[in-house]
């Protein structure tokens, strides 16, 4: 109580979503004595001067070895620069280029969006950013000092470094009270960073300007091609945002963020499959064949959840659903069209799903207006998935690089997700067998390594698979992954589950719902709530497990940094190079994702309970 | 009242008998499991059987012949390595692999708790320092780390001769990093026969003493004396430990114990082991469903579960009975056990325990390379060992940090109240707490670590991965190797839990 | 004699014998594992009845209320609400479920929904209900519960006595026949205690039958019209207010009152 109210003035002062670096300290007392700062954190007492004394000489000789390895005539950071388009897409042909600039449009577009939607603008202190940008500047000034460029660079890099610390020391002396919108910040930074592509002619040059004294950028390197379309990006984004603030004030907000959601789910596929790919529809077979069935499914099961969810139906509609259920799985014992047999099997669950949102007319006509969607949806990406390709690429796969990564590690997510919640339903619930079958296979999966999994799809799926069917490596290897991560995910869901109170399922048993309703509209709303933060965790994880393709030969981000790269006569050696850029990718895209689900948290008001 | 009630319930009786079969409850569970086995285990057997016919038709053989066969196998490193047979082979794998588990777990542990207590430190500089520690090796991907180690490794400059071993101690190259070696010497289980047995002694001291510390109130230094009785055990056994000889014999002895019993014993052995368990099991089992009246209620799950035991336990029994291999295994492997163990105690005399030997440089053929005299880290080994032991310390700081934490501040407080001192209130209030928030975390990073060494395949360290790779594509026989790795990895994780689990549960308990 | 009076004031002069038997329970027996929690229990409650259910903690009379609408699965014995028999049979459990609502110790309400989504979910999904439709009745239900402005807000920002309320109108909401009450005010401050009673005896007053497990003394001579005493699994003594507190028959019943009164 007492801290709250010694806190609460500071707080009607700054705004209570930032958050000082160290908060133990009031910004006010640091400014003023820094060398009291330095004694009461850095020279305490005898142990503590030792350990800063000999911790600095060790950061200075780490740094000053770092910099020489990374600046040194050696190193070919060229391989990484003109290797760009290989590292991002592998052999994406180059005159449909524009078509990944689309696609990166689109995901921008809806970023912007969403941003608004979901309020992710917060104010900072302008003195904080002052505070920021004099740090940096400071470490940029420290690094120039210590590397080894010529004298040009230096002068450049000690000209920017005084410039930064200059606009941050102009800056922290602003007033308390002046803020900034988050938003702005980025795009500010986002647009120096661009500007950079058209003043800096990025792509094959070097920093040592002793060793090639000008700086040389040749055509089709990384600045030239992209500066346009990364403007054009940052423009995309910029707008909008501005146009999902306008939206935002003017629908409703939870009936937008749940659109928005959707689009990000599905959007992606689309991308993929009819962006990027180009499928090279054939019309006979489209008319002949795909459309029949699926009129043929919407009209028939449009016609069947009609009926299963009028609310008299009583038991006779369950044993029509599994009837249906069986149907389906009688359809994989003979010879089908595998589009006739994922059609009758969604069906089934939606007719045992039917039950549960039974109701008046309207909510029966929304129920069937749901399984419309969802076939669409299915037979529109089972087609373009089983038509041909217009973007010819040498190898397995159209794409690769980056964009392999990003794609595995997109679908392995979507998919994992409700596989893990079945998993952890089946886990904890009442009947033995379903928990028996759930906890065999879940711990089975946990106990073996990633690798041998991965190695077991690779090679041993064409070996399971019935005549006729077929499988490309890469959708084996995404199948393991969505095992793997699914059997993670139900133990973090499982935890979740396991925190709803006993009471919770009595109070929903008690006003009458099924096990199905108790289970979708009180059970997991709260169970997942709980889950976030394992879940997210492990989300991160199975981002960085995608580098394990590189293991199988997969032309993933890290196996043509590692092997494709360095086999180029031009460039042989540049294995630790490459293999950094690799890290850093990594690394911010991990670093990112771990801080903004720290910042989700933190909004949920998970960290408190 | 009575009256009406007896009205209504004849009523009742006629309607109530008959719940229709898809209306019961019980029945629709039972039958909704069963569905869900019956297509479980039916997708496997199809898949089973197109596995099978898939094989035949490409003249794929999947025994496990392999195992007995010479494979064309150099292996980069391990106990043996040029294995006699496909077996031995994936054994020097596996072995591998344990070791790297073993050295990864005890200095990413160690590790962890540096970085993590240096995380805590009020020094401001190597609190940041652990914070970039932890945030930058969490958050590159192991394997990413591995590589770039062993591209770092390997980009050192070439050993030869007479670039010899910088003052005979230690020398790093592209072969590797190379330093003395301390190894376990011709006298050594003599030696450790005599410190076990001063582990017995100093066990009865050290109670000796805590019950003369109860008794008195004094402190006797419990732990001291039976730290230097180990001590002293230890340096008395270098003398002594050839008289420990002997004991070779009593493994001979058994040896031959295992050798002359037939397989017919092992089997009614296991056979009543197993009827003995599930016995007592539903005996228990029945008598915790039985009220104090005598009555017995049994729901339908618990007749599942009698079921389910009883069914298990039959066909162990038959498994056991029928495959004659399991017992001959098991005699087997006993049997080489004792022999292995009659041999090593069988060295006689002044043989020491333990010796030591510096890094040597050697040039057998065109290329120079380590010697075996020291103990060399391959870039293949260091890249593996360097890349579990940060990433992996990096997550341990985190939890060291977190179960440190999470001591509620209100028991140092406590702890001060009555009067402990800042190091008693260390040793048994906040440790004690930690350790049963940080235990399970580390149980499973252990587990990580121990999963994470597969990934020695991706830089060529001959851990049981690589080797029944290279094993399968000379022999062809994927599928048998595949099924000895997730063995394998399921033992160990089996193993690992169940030791964190043990510890677990003894925690617990001691905490009430 | 005082407490008579106000009995039959507040419940004015029903004629309840003529009402229809809506609970039956016929030799009722239950086990947890080794322990028996119900011993054959055996009572009939009529319509529009108030049943006071007393006893030390311990004696089977949660367990009894759970069994009625099946949270609890009795193992012997028979019991029939409203004329439907409680069997394995599917329907059956789903009708019964419906008819009796159920208010909990801890008020259970679902944390994560407005108070307005607690009270219109069940009447949504399980009645199916048009939205607006069971939206107005939860309002209403508030309105009758005494806390209409709390709607929007989440359980968590409610006090104790305001949430128990909310959890009456929840299982108000489904219309029931029967309200079951398992120790309603026990977990609540002493000054929300009567807010959560009053809302009780109007409730009794509408002429709801209800099954209530309390240690409100006070409620059960003011309310009831019948009281069941209950130890060790056995309904031990059943009787009107005035004669169960004046003038009981068993020695276990004179003990228990003696201990709490």
């Amino acid at each position: 109580m007492n801290l709250k109210k010694s806190s609460s003035p500071n707080q009607i002062k700054t705004p209570s979503s930032i958050e000082p670096p160290n908060s133990q300290l009031p910004p006010k007392v640091a400014a003023l004595s820094s060398t009291e700062w330095l004694k009461a954190n850095l020279f305490s007492n005898t142990f503590n001067s030792i350990l800063t004394i000999l911790s600095t000489a060790a950061i200075l000789l780490i740094i000053r070895g770092l910099l020489s390895f990374i600046f040194n005539p050696l190193r070919q950071w060229s391989a990484t620069a003109t290797n760009m388009r290989l590292l991002m897409t592998q052999a994406y042909p180059e005159h449909q280029y524009a078509r990944i600039w689309v696609s990166l449009g689109f995901l921008l577009f809806l970023t912007g969006v969403s941003l608004a939607f979901w309020r992710a603008a917060r104010s900072v202190l302008i003195s904080q950013v002052g505070k920021r940008l004099l740090a940096i500047g400071a470490f940029i000034l420290l690094v120039t000092l210590l590397a080894p460029f010529s004298d040009r660079a230096t002068i450049i890099w000690l000209a920017i470094g005084v410039f930064i610390a200059g606009t941050g020391f102009l800056l922290k002396s602003a007033q308390e009270d002046k803020t900034i919108s988050s938003m702005t910040l980025l795009s500010g930074t986002f647009l120096l960073a661009i500007l950079s592509l058209w003043v800096i002619p990025y792509g094959h040059h070097s920093y040592i300007s002793t060793r090639t004294p000008k700086i040389l950028a040749e055509p089709g390197t990384v600045a030239m091609t992209t500066k346009l379309p990364w403007t054009i990006m940052l423009a995309v984004t910029i707008c909008s945002y501005f146009l999902g603030s306008l939206i935002r004030d003017k629908i409703d907000e939870s009936k937008g963020k749940a659109l928005l959601s959707m689009t990000w789910l599905i959007s992606p596929l689309f991308l993929l499959f009819l962006v990027l790919r180009d499928p090279d529809f054939d019309t006979g077979h489209l008319f002949s064949t795909d459309i029949p069935i699926f009129l043929f499914f919407s009209i028939v099961g449009s016609l069947l959840l009609l009926w299963l969810t009028n609310p008299d139906i009583g038991e006779k509609g369950r044993v029509i659903s599994t009837a249906v259920l069986f149907v389906g799985f009688a359809t994989f014992l003979f010879q089908m069209l595998m589009i006739v047999r994922i059609l009758t099997l969604v069906l089934a669950f939606f007719a045992l799903a039917a039950p549960t949102f039974s109701g008046q007319k309207p909510a029966r006509i929304r129920y069937t207006k749901v399984w419309i969607g969802t076939m669409v949806i299915l037979c529109w990406l089972i087609t373009a998935i089983n038509t041909p390709s217009t973007a010819k690429v040498p190898g397995d796969f159209f794409i690769g690089g980056f964009a392999i990564t990003l794609m595995i590690f997109f679908f392995t997510m979507v998919l994992a997700f409700p596989l893990g919640v079945l998993l952890a339903l089946a886990r904890t619930s009442k009947f033995p067998i379903f928990r028996m079958v759930s906890t065999t296979f879940i711990e089975f999966i946990r106990g073996v390594p990633l690798i041998t999994i991965l190695i077991f799809f690779s090679v041993m799926v064409p070996l399971f698979l019935p005549d006729g069917m077929d499988l490309t490596e890469i959708a084996a290897v995404t199948i393991a992954f969505i095992i793997f991560e699914a059997a993670y995910l139900a133990e973090n869901v499982r935890g979740g589950l396991q925190s709803v109170t006993r009471g919770q399922h009595e109070a929903a048993e008690a006003v009458g719902m099924t096990n199905a309703q108790k289970t979708f509209f009180i059970v997991l709303p709260q169970a997942l709530r709980v889950a976030i933060p394992p879940m997210v965790g492990q989300i991160i994880a199975t981002f960085k497990e995608t580098g394990l393709l590189a293991i199988i030969g997969i032309f993933d981000f890290l196996y043509i940094a590692r092997s494709v790269i360095p086999g180029q006569t031009e460039y042989m050696g540049s294995t630790r190079e490459n293999l950094l850029f690799v890290s850093l990718v990594y690394l911010v895209i991990c670093f990112a994702m771990s801080k903004a689900s720290q910042r989700v948290e933190k909004r949920v008001g998970l960290g408190e309970r | 009242m009575q009256s009406s009630a007896e009205e209504k319930s004849s009523t009742l009786k006629a309607v109530s008998q008959r719940v229709p079969l898809w209306r019961d409850v019980v029945v629709i569970k039972w039958v909704t499991q069963l569905a869900l086995l019956a297509v479980v285990v039916s997708s496997l057997w199809f898949l089973a059987g197109q596995a099978g016919d898939n094989l035949q038709a490409r003249n794929i053989n999947t025994g496990f012949d392999f195992l007995e066969r010479p494979p064309d196998i150099q292996l980069s490193e391990g106990i043996d390595t040029s294995p006699a047979t496909g077996g031995r082979a994936l054994w020097v794998g596996m072995v591998n692999t344990l070791r790297m588990a073993v050295v990864g777990i005890i200095f990413a542990t160690f590790l962890g708790v540096i970085v993590g207590l240096a995380r805590l430190s009020n020094n401001w500089l190597i609190k940041r320092l652990a914070g970039i520690w932890i945030e930058t090796l969490r958050n590159v991907p192991l394997l990413v780390q591995m590589i770039f180690y062993f591209a770092v490794l390997t980009a050192l400059p070439r050993v030869s001769l007479d670039s010899g071993p910088i003052n005979g101690w230690f020398h790093v190259s592209n072969k590797g990093i190379s330093m003395p070696r301390v190894f376990i010497s011709d006298g050594f289980y003599q030696w450790i026969t005599v410190v076990g047995v001063g582990c017995i002694a100093a066990y009865f001291i050290r109670k000796q003493r805590l019950r003369k510390q109860d008794l008195t109130g004094q402190d006797t230094h419990a732990i001291s004396w039976s730290f230097f009785t180990v001590c002293t055990f230890a340096i008395i056994g270098i003398f002594v430990h050839p008289i420990f000889g002997f004991i070779g014999e009593i493994f001979a002895g058994l040896a031959t114990l295992f050798e002359n019993i037939p397989t017919s014993i092992i089997k009614i052995l296991l056979s009543v082991i197993l009827i003995f368990f599930a016995t007592r099991w539903i005996r228990n089992f029945f008598a915790s469903r039985r009220s104090a009246t005598g009555h017995l209620s049994l729901i339908d799950d618990d007749i599942f579960r009698m079921v389910f035991v009883g069914t298990g336990a039959l066909i162990a029994i038959i498994v056991v009975v029928s495959w004659t291999g399991i017992s001959s295994w098991i005699l087997n492997s006993g049997r080489d056990l004792f022999h292995m163990l009659e041999a090593k105690f069988e060295v006689d005399g002044a043989a020491r325990p333990f010796d030591a030997m510096k890094p040597d440089i050697v040039k057998p053929g065109k290329f120079a390379n380590y010697g075996t005299s020291g103990l060399t880290m391959t870039p293949g080994f260091a890249a593996v060992f360097f890349g579990v032991v940060f990433y992996t310390s990096a997550f341990v700081a985190e939890i060291i940090r977190g179960g440190i934490l999470a001591v509620p501040k209100g028991q140092i407080e406590a702890a001060n109240a009555v009067g402990l001192s800042r190091g008693q209130s260390l040793r048994h209030i906040v440790l004690p707490q930690a350790i049963r928030i940080i235990l399970p975390p580390m149980g499973n990073q252990y587990l990580n670590l121990t999963k994470n060494t597969s990934l020695a395949i991706a830089v060529g360290y001959s851990d049981i991965v690589q080797v029944g790779q290279t094993v399968y594509n000379q022999t062809g026989k994927s599928l048998p190797v595949m099924a000895i790795w997730m063995l394998f990895y399921l033992t160990c994780s089996l193993t690992i839990s169940v030791i964190v689990n043990y510890y677990n549960v003894r925690m617990k308990i001691v905490e009430r | 004699m005082t407490e008579n009076e106000t009995a039959s004031s507040i419940r004015g002069d029903r004629d309840l014998a003529n009402a229809q038997d809506i609970i039956v329970c016929e030799g009722v027996s239950k086990w947890f594992g080794d322990f028996q929690a119900l011993n054959n229990v055996s009572a009939t409650i009529k319509e529009q009845e108030v049943v006071v259910v007393l006893g030390p903690s311990g004696s089977g009379k949660s367990t009894w209320i759970r069994c009625i609408n099946r949270l609890e699965q009795h193992q012997e014995g028979r019991i029939m609400v409203d004329g439907v028999e409680l069997s394995n049979d599917l329907r059956n459990i789903e009708k019964v479920r419906s008819e009796v609502g159920m208010v909990f110790q801890m008020f259970n309400l679902f944390p994560h929904l407005t108070v307005r989504d607690n009270i219109s979910l069940a009447p949504i999904w399980v009645r199916k209900k048009p939205r607006a439709e069971a939206e107005e009745q939860a309002s209403s239900l508030l309105e009758r519960v005494g806390i209409p402005e709390q709607a929007d807000k989440f359980p968590g920002q409610l006090s104790g006595g305001q949430q128990q309320r909310v959890a009456i109108a929840r299982a108000l909401a489904m219309e029931p026949k029967i309200m079951l009450f398992d120790e309603p005010t026990s977990a609540l401050d002493p000054e929300m205690i009567k807010e959560v009673l009053d809302v009780m005896k109007e409730l009794a007053l509408s002429g709801m039958t209800m099954m209530v497990v309390t240690h409100e003394m006070g409620f059960a001579k003011e309310v009831a019209d019948k009281i069941m005493f209950m130890e060790g699994g056995q309904i031990v003594e059943i009787g009107t207010p005035e004669h169960f507190f004046t003038n009981p028959t068993e020695e276990r019943t004179k003990l228990f009152l003696s201990q709490i009164l």
